[in-house]
């Protein structure tokens, strides 16, 4: 018998041979503009520098990061919830269209939604470097959960997350539009959940009165859509700037949207630090006020008043508010300077929360503040981490067909049905699929008696006459 | 689309029920795949518990009186001791033997911010102010002056020595916040840390008002192999559930730590406790510790 020789498939698709992997690879890299080869460039660079910290960091205990007892969280937690945040803020103002149904956020949504995914997958990366065993995580969350701990919470939300994006992601690119409406509204609802239960990590700790509170949840979710937000505006400027996908609608439709909600965005975390730095200073608890001085005036003093407020704050609000900054490259630097402003503002808020000790730690008495400088090796990972968020999101807006999805959502709740577009019994169906009112309307009269009732309980409700036809 | 196959396929009229196969061929195979992916996923959910349950017959959930390391032993019954720790600072004279012996008995790593226990000097000077040092952990002993910054040459009022250790508190925010349970409290009370099951993120470090927690760096000294874990002070657990005293109180060579079983009428810590009404200090923090102390520390608390 002989054997007759077929590709090997995936999903009904031949696997390429070596020689065609190869000749693809050379066809790709004569056909790579140049400038974007000295991108691949210098991201190859930051990320074997980076690479190189990363390897030195893993072997558990070694005395490699600046951290130290009296100040156990460092650069690497501020890394990690930099990148955390950044996907929960993406889909909170991806959500606006895709869940809520305003249009104009629509065309962009797989951009908010690989940029999410690739930023929490670096989030991961981060954390599993800052961790000593980050396998034993895994397991001792499954084995041994602990519903007391907040972090335990954000491991589970955050784990759903990544698990709720894939599916989102996947379903973008290929056509399952009722999975993705599903996708769509988990997703919605873990990015409030996830960056809440980060923010109660430090919220619950009495020993941190910086810390501790309600508010810290708060000003992260806040934070969380501010970062989402400058995110979006640089790959906005980018794709009107290399004319990429669907760039026709970036400079009229996608700009003055973000304008608008960074605007009320800087509002709200500019608020919510004023209320932060007045009770803070005016607090009676011991490490309160300490904090709020060592931010205004004490060490951090740079930190907060250079980046966080001018940098992060005020200029993105003048960029905003003059005429002649309201192009792209305006729209850029507004951005640069609001991701700038998050990332101190996440800084300062791990920094001030450990700087003055109640009490000595582990026999360290520090005057009059505690010290922390990050080690070259933390510095590393986050230049990695950095580099890796780029080169993926690089490749992925080279390789992954970023237009204008078929499968919006607009109308997210695939168990509601609306009369105007979809038609009863038909589950899964996507309002765009092509039918207009003139094809509902028999659609409504065949609904048979559920279909009637439901419609007349509807009218009764909303008092609408129209809907009984 | 093959709903909308479907929905023809029902609407038809009797009359027209044969279809050809090759039309209905989408919709068989759609059906058909999603069977096999249903399947597909059932037996990975499947595999996934079962090789779950394996797993954890390897990965340890709670420390045992069967594991070598673990310091619960199987002829201690908790349940029936009532440890009390007194620490009291007007006795002590901050000679930092106990500092020593602490990182003897437990293998604690020898740079100062590693450590169980450590000795403070609280200083008051004439202008009203405190200062606070603690060179070293006090290991060995204090140079006459304070070492803290801006008390050298200013009249001293009154000073002290306040050792410290863990509190081991009634409610320790260490354990609540652990994201894998690797801190525990045991049945007596204690605090301890299952070196095998921490993942080194650090939290419970942050968490702990009095410092009490540290992670181990790599080395030879670090609680069952495993450097990157967290530690603190357990009573000496391993010697407590022996009928022996902590190794702190036991080198205390002027019985400013006294150790015992207060539910032990023979052991004179309740009595001692009756006597002098020792109490825990910043019980405002609300974690209910249960080092209870004599002497200036409180007045000062």
């Amino acid at each position: 018998m002989q054997a007759t020789l077929r590709p090997m498939t995936i999903a009904g698709r031949p696997i390429p041979t070596l020689p065609e992997v190869g000749a693809w690879i050379g066809n790709e890299v004569r056909t790579t503009p140049r400038g974007l080869k000295r991108w691949y460039a210098l991201l190859g660079v930051l990320l074997g520098v980076g690479g190189v910290a990363a390897l030195i960091s893993i072997p558990p205990g070694w005395e490699v990061m600046g951290t130290k007892p009296v100040f156990e969280w460092g650069l690497l937690i501020v890394a990690y919830v930099f990148f955390a945040i950044i996907t929960s803020g993406l889909c909170l103002s991806a959500s606006l269209g895709t869940v809520f149904g305003f249009e104009r956020f629509l065309p962009f949504e797989k951009r908010h939604a690989i940029l999410a995914l690739i930023s929490l997958v670096t989030a991961f990366l981060v954390i599993a470097l800052e961790l000593h065993y980050p396998i034993r995580m895994v397991f001792g969350a499954l084995l041994t959960p602990a519903p007391t701990s907040p972090m335990w919470w954000m491991g589970v939300f955050y784990g759903t997350y990544l698990v709720v994006l894939i599916i989102e992601v996947w379903t973008l690119f290929t056509d399952h539009p009722t999975i993705h409406k599903y996708a769509c509204t988990a997703c919605a609802i873990v990015a409030v959940f996830a960056p809440t239960t980060l923010g109660l990590v430090f919220g619950v700790l009495t020993a941190k009165p910086f810390w501790y509170g309600v508010f810290t949840p708060i000003q992260m979710v806040c934070t969380a859509l501010t970062a989402g937000l400058a995110l979006l505006g640089i790959v906005f400027w980018a794709i009107d700037r290399f004319k990429l996908a669907d760039h026709a609608t970036a400079k009229p439709v996608a700009m003055p949207s973000i304008r608008l909600l960074m605007a009320i965005a800087l509002a709200i975390v500019s608020a919510l630090l004023i209320r932060q730095m007045v009770d803070a200073l005016f607090s009676p608890t011991v490490g309160m006020r300490e904090a709020a001085i060592s931010l205004i005036s004490g060490p951090l003093a740079l930190q907060f008043w250079g980046a966080r407020v001018v940098v992060g704050l005020v200029i993105p609000a003048m960029l905003l508010a003059m005429p002649m900054t309201r192009t792209p490259l305006g729209l850029l630097g507004t951005s640069t300077a609001m991701l700038v402003g998050v990332f101190a503002d996440r800084l300062n808020l791990v920094e001030a929360g450990q700087i003055y000790p109640r009490t000595t730690l582990a026999g360290a008495v520090s005057y009059p503040y505690a010290s922390y400088a990050p080690s070259l090796v933390e510095i590393g990972i986050l230049v990695f981490a950095l580099a890796f968020f780029a080169a993926a999101y690089t490749l992925a807006e080279r390789y992954l067909p970023m237009g204008e999805s078929d499968s919006h959502v607009f109308w997210p709740w695939p168990w509601i049905k609306h009369h105007d577009h979809a038609e009863p019994g038909d589950d899964d169906h996507d309002h765009e699929a092509g039918h207009d009112d003139g094809q509902s309307d028999p659609g409504v009269a065949n609904a048979g008696a559920d279909g009637a009732d439901l419609l007349k309980r509807l009218a009764e409700l909303t008092g609408t006459e129209g809907v009984q036809r | 689309m093959i709903e909308q196959q479907t929905a023809a396929v029902e609407a038809a009229p009797a009359d027209a029920i044969l279809i050809p196969l090759d039309e209905l061929a989408p919709a068989i195979t759609a059906a058909s795949v999603s069977r096999r992916a249903f399947i597909g996923f059932g037996l990975a959910l499947a595999g996934g518990i079962v090789g779950a349950g394996a797993l954890a017959q390897y990965f340890p959930v709670f420390a045992s009186a069967g594991d070598e390391v673990s310091p619960i032993v199987p002829s201690y019954n908790p349940a029936t001791k009532a440890w009390t720790f007194v620490v009291d600072t007007s006795a002590c004279i901050g000679c930092g033997l106990c500092v020593v012996a602490c990182k003897e008995e437990n293998h604690v790593p020898e740079p100062a911010e590693f450590t169980r226990t450590w000795i403070e000097r609280h200083v008051t000077t004439t202008d009203g102010s405190l200062y606070i040092d603690s060179p070293e952990d006090g290991i060995n002993g204090f140079p006459k002056d304070s070492t803290a910054p801006g008390a050298a040459g200013k009249p001293v009022v009154s000073a002290y020595f306040q050792p410290r250790l863990c509190m081991q508190c009634a409610e320790p925010p260490c354990v609540g916040v652990c994201p894998v349970s690797a801190t525990y409290k045991t049945e007596d009370g204690v605090v301890l840390v299952d070196a095998r099951r921490c993942i080194g993120c650090g939290y419970c470090v942050t968490s702990c008002p009095y410092g009490a927690r540290y992670l181990t760096p790599a080395g030879e000294d670090t609680p069952a192999g495993t450097p990157g874990v967290a530690d603190k002070c357990t009573w000496c657990y391993h010697r407590i559930n022996k009928g022996q005293k902590p190794a702190c109180v036991e080198i205390c060579p002027v019985k400013a730590r006294q150790f015992g079983d207060a539910n032990d009428p023979a052991d004179p810590i309740a009595g001692i406790v009756k006597a002098t009404n020792p109490a825990p200090f910043h019980t405002e923090w609300g974690t209910k510790p249960r080092v209870l102390y004599l002497g200036p520390a409180l007045e000062e608390a």
